[in-house]
């Protein structure tokens, strides 16, 4: 745990204030709803039902608003455009995070509302201000109707969105999930039942919205939360239209380590590096939509993704292009071997394989892309020191970065950034083979020594083997023997305090940025994606080594 | 595609469905009301529903002392506290019985359906043994708690 809910909740400033904000409102528009209702001449026979009435008016309110809000945090396009102009005032890359706070906050407000619903109408059967039974009103009235759907379908997503479920069956998660259209539909039509009157029987009018505003007292809610579902929805449209446009996989690199890298050609597709897209490969299956992040820079003459097959969509995908796991396996056996003889003369793990269609007989499948999609890494250029992190499978973001920043330092347009700190933290290196080719080549590429530098660590247990390997082949060899880079592979976690604090001194002392002093502030950007435990690590590194003359920033990137 | 593992879902519907009828049966301790009494049932004014007399059994059971309330609430405590699981029903080889589940719940749609605010936690209760059902049908397992637990260094 490490620190407790008081401390995550309430002392961390902008925690304390979103909390504040978002539960601030949720309450008071409770007791908003409450007071309306309660006060309102025109619903005194209601008003008779006492507490449970305003209950559930006033979670009824609340509810509203959550309506309104639970798609707001998905409407990707219009997030990827305006997060650069406001990561100030919210952290934009949150946004699932955001609508799951939501969808708690809907859960319990349902929960509140549906209970004294039940109240309300065991009462309206028993005074009889009503002429009706309580369960007319629960299954023959358009409010009671949309109610339980919406509760069911509630049951339905909330299960399949659990985090064990997505990850073994995100197909289970993705299907139900658009069960959210109907969901939105009940929410939107949930009041036009008329329940809220001042008069005996409903007043339906036989015009748009179908019942009198001038009887029916509810909120009119849906004038306002509908807007977001409109543009949800047209933003789906807009993502199937764009997806529509002339896409063509023009080759496949399989890496000896068994990544598949897909070059895809889509003149239409703009893009900065270290964003990600979503992919879909209508043979293997036409919905499935699969996010992955960007692995070419934008200056590339196409758009790469790298595919490890690791899920049932990317074996499937491997099957297809004939490099089963099966394939894999004995290629990266043979590249394996390879290393050993070859890591003296400093050659490569083994090549990958081309799968070209104009070579092979092969035939590629058709791809669709979707995207792309926002990551905070796209400001690299705005301060002097760059820190990338990457943990495991999160080093890919930074293949694009590190590309990018390579072919801006070849044209000589680096914006303020003068260097760049970038941090491999992994479990087995073999394993990200094709991410060392890459690595390989942008550190060859650097004419100034100290503009990259690579940190790689290797934090999983060394064997007896492994540890003569390293000590006969690492004395006085040119190159890493794991991972064939100049830069040395350390062993352990990395100690981000020190690492951190170093770096300060350094800047402070001068040495770091040679000039640096006549600035005012230094500013070092540190950018990372990756598991939460290091993330909370870096975040407090950055924190604590904060100071007048060196400002740390921190941004973790989602997938 | 996708794998699927039916019993781990179910869990989940499981768990929501038992709060939802504790919460309810909570409830129906207060608001005493045979769900089904509209049927035969006649409605006055004032006076509120009155049920048919052939419902007179579940009246007593219901309406006059809550006892259908009180079982389906021990009930759902129970399911949850084999759901959750209660640290203490883990080394029970009961515990990992799928079957057990779908009885349990199918004996809670059978509570639940009967008075008034159970309505829901019946319907989803019949949901999780459905998905139980279908776990079995694939021959899915619970895997025993892991015995290497606390011990480092050997995955």
């Amino acid at each position: 745990m490490g620190e407790t809910w008081i401390q995550r909740e309430f002392l961390t400033p902008r925690r304390l204030v979103f909390n504040v904000l978002f539960y601030g409102t949720h309450i008071f528009l409770f007791a908003y709803g409450w007071h309306s209702q309660a006060t309102n001449p025109k619903l005194a026979g209601l008003n008779s039902l006492k507490f449970s009435v305003w209950i559930s008016r006033g979670a009824g309110l609340v509810l509203a608003f959550d309506g309104g809000l639970i798609l707001v945090p998905m409407l990707r396009n219009i997030i990827r455009v305006i997060r650069p102009k406001l990561t100030w005032l919210f952290p934009a890359d949150e946004n699932i995070w955001f609508h799951r706070q939501v969808a708690y906050s809907m859960a319990f407000w349902s929960m509140v509302h549906t209970t004294a619903h039940y109240v309300n109408f065991i009462n309206v059967e028993r005074t009889q201000i009503r002429k009706e039974y309580a369960l007319q009103i629960h299954y023959t009235q358009p409010g009671g109707i949309t109610g339980h759907f919406m509760l069911l379908i509630m049951v339905l997503m909330y299960s399949t969105a659990h985090q064990k479920i997505r990850k073994q069956c995100f197909e289970a998660f993705w299907y139900t999930h658009h069960l959210a259209f109907f969901f939105m539909l009940g929410l939107y039509t949930h009041a036009t039942g008329c329940f809220v009157r001042d008069t005996a029987e409903p007043d339906y009018i036989s015009t748009f919205p179908f019942y009198s505003t001038k009887h029916c007292l509810g909120y009119l809610s849906w004038r306002f939360t509908i807007w977001p579902g409109i543009i949800y929805f047209g933003e789906r449209v807009w993502r199937e239209i764009r997806a529509r446009r002339a896409t063509r996989l023009s080759k496949v690199l399989v890496h000896p380590s068994g990544a598949m890298e897909l070059r895809i050609v889509k003149p239409s597709f703009k893009y900065t590096a270290g964003q990600w897209l979503f992919i879909q490969i209508p043979e293997l299956s036409r919905f499935q939509w699969h996010p992955f992040t960007i692995t070419s820079a934008p200056e590339d003459p196409y758009v790469s993704v790298h595919i490890r097959q690791v899920g049932d969509f990317t074996q499937a995908l491997g099957s297809r292009l004939g490099v089963g796991p099966a394939v894999v396996a004995a290629m990266t056996s043979a590249a394996m071997k390879g290393a050993e003889k070859d890591s003296k003369t400093g050659m490569t793990r083994g090549d990958f394989v081309e799968l070209d269609p104009a070579v092979t007989s092969i035939t590629l499948p058709h791809v669709r892309i979707d995207g792309p999609y926002g990551a905070p890494a796209e400001d690299v250029f705005n301060s002097e020191v760059a820190i990338l992190v990457g943990a495991g499978i999160g080093v890919t973001p930074f293949a694009s970065i590190l590309k990018h920043i390579w072919y801006r330092q070849k044209k000589g347009k680096l914006g303020s950034l003068r260097r760049v700190e970038f941090f491999w933290v992994c479990r087995d290196a073999p394993s990200f083979g094709w991410f060392q080719s890459l690595l390989q080549e942008v550190e060859a590429a650097q004419a100034d020594p100290n503009f990259l530098r690579i940190n790689v660590y290797l934090t999983q247990k060394i064997g007896e083997d492994m540890l003569w390997n390293i000590a006969v082949n690492d004395a006085g060899a040119e190159y890493d023997p794991l991972t064939l880079l100049r830069s040395r592979t350390m062993f352990g976690r990395p100690d981000w305090k020190s690492i951190f604090s170093t770096l300060r001194q350094s800047i402070e002392s001068g040495q770091y940025l040679p000039g640096s002093t006549s600035q005012l502030k230094t500013k070092v950007a540190t950018y990372f994606c990756g598991p939460g435990v290091i993330a909370k690590a870096l975040k407090e590194a950055c924190v604590e080594n904060t100071n007048s003359s060196v400002e740390f920033s921190f941004a973790k990137e989602h997938f | 595609m996708g794998n699927l593992i039916w019993h781990e879902y179910s869990r989940f519907v499981s768990i929501t469905a038992n709060v939802y009828a504790v919460w309810a049966a909570f409830f129906g301790l207060f608001y005493r009301k045979f769900f089904w009494d509209f049927v035969g049932g006649t409605l006055r004014d004032p006076g509120g529903l009155q049920p048919s007399p052939n419902a007179a059994i579940f009246i007593t059971l219901i309406v006059k002392i809550p006892i259908i309330q009180i079982l389906s609430m021990m009930l759902g405590l129970f399911i949850l506290a084999i759901e959750l699981p209660l640290p203490a029903i883990k080394q029970f080889s009961i515990y990992r019985s799928l079957m057990v589940r779908v009885v349990l719940l199918l004996f809670q749609v059978f509570l639940a359906i009967l008075f008034y605010q159970g309505t829901n936690a019946a319907i989803w209760s019949l949901i999780a043994a459905g998905c139980y059902g279908r776990a079995i049908m694939l021959g899915e397992t619970m895997a025993e708690a892991k015995q290497n637990r606390g011990r480092k260094g050997e995955a």
